[in-house]
């Protein structure tokens, strides 16, 4: 049991659950990262925050966030928005250039969202490239007949 | 469909992939589209380079025709890797374009956008990154309207 007052750390599904406007059961506190202080660094330059350290999952939880009422909202929906508008160019650039040199400094920086973006950029890059080596017309065997093999040589040796 | 007749010495059109085929068993000479010369291309590339939209194309397929005719024909092309470094220079412009024109419509927020003159090649190497990206950015924008049930688990 609780007492009225108390402040506690819990998971985002059960702050959820026992969220209701009317009844006010919890309130809940802003991490640091969504509140003013931290929205103005944001604004001033997006791209030199580190989202992996704050988040991973800036975007993500940032949304979810929203669900209970808090005045500033409206400040934290838009400030969400913008840091991904700004940090979309280097995120795309990288991904999909090929001339960039070393892009880990950048992804280590990246949340959860923004790195699996970057694996499409990627991906569009290497399948281009691939198919300028002409790599895209060489048949090879699917790994799941390859595997098969394998498999049953262990079964004869098990 | 019906090809032919073919006569030796005189130059008839075939299809790209008999054309490859036949030069590869040595019973031909290519000859390259008429796009594909120095002169010619420089223009494109300074046209690309001057421009903020995209320069038509000569072929919609200029990247496969480039690769395959300097790959499987280059003796039939006179200064081939002229040709090469100014097709990838063209490219690289035309990517870079398209990236800034990305960008632009990302700050600007804009519902629509029209880009003229892409081929399949750039829009397929650009396009699953660029749907991603708005899709994202669309959820971002529906989270300004308050209400519940723009909040989605799904990220």
């Amino acid at each position: 049991s609780f007492l009225q007052g108390s402040k506690l750390e819990i998971p985002l599904w059960l702050a959820k659950g026992l969220h209701d406007s009317k009844r006010r059961i919890i309130s809940v506190e802003l991490p640091k990262i969504y509140k003013e202080a931290w929205r103005t660094v944001f604004s001033a330059d997006a791209n030199v925050v580190d989202l992996h350290k704050m988040g991973p999952y800036y975007y993500g939880f940032g949304s979810q966030l929203l669900n209970f009422e808090n005045p500033e909202n409206p400040e934290i929906a838009q400030t969400i928005l913008q840091t991904f508008i700004a940090r979309f160019r280097r995120i795309m650039d990288s991904s999909q250039n090929a001339y960039n040199e070393d892009t880990s400094a950048l992804v280590a920086r990246l949340d959860e969202l923004e790195r699996a973006l970057f694996q499409v950029g990627q991906k569009g890059l290497n399948d281009f490239q691939c198919w300028e080596k002409g790599q895209a017309s060489q048949i090879t065997a699917s790994s799941l007949v390859q595997n098969y093999g394998k498999r049953k040589l262990a079964e004869v040796d098990g | 469909g019906d090809l032919g007749p073919f006569n030796p010495g005189l130059p008839v059109e075939v299809p790209v992939w008999l054309a490859i085929n036949l030069k590869q068993r040595q019973k031909c000479r290519l000859i390259p589209p008429e796009w594909m010369d120095v002169g010619k291309l420089e223009e494109i590339r300074d046209q690309e380079r001057r421009e903020d939209t995209f320069t038509p194309m000569p072929s919609p397929y200029y990247m496969e025709l480039t690769k395959l005719l300097l790959n499987y024909a280059s003796d039939n092309i006179p200064r081939a890797d002229e040709i090469r470094t100014l097709v990838k220079d063209t490219w690289d412009t035309r990517m870079a374009k398209l990236r800034l024109s990305a960008d632009s419509f990302v700050r600007q927020q804009e519902a629509h956008a029209k880009l003229d003159n892409l081929t399949l090649m750039e829009i397929n190497t650009t396009g699953t990154f660029l749907t991603q990206a708005l899709d994202h950015m669309y959820k971002l924008r529906t989270n300004l309207q308050p209400g519940e049930s723009s909040h989605s688990q799904d990220f």
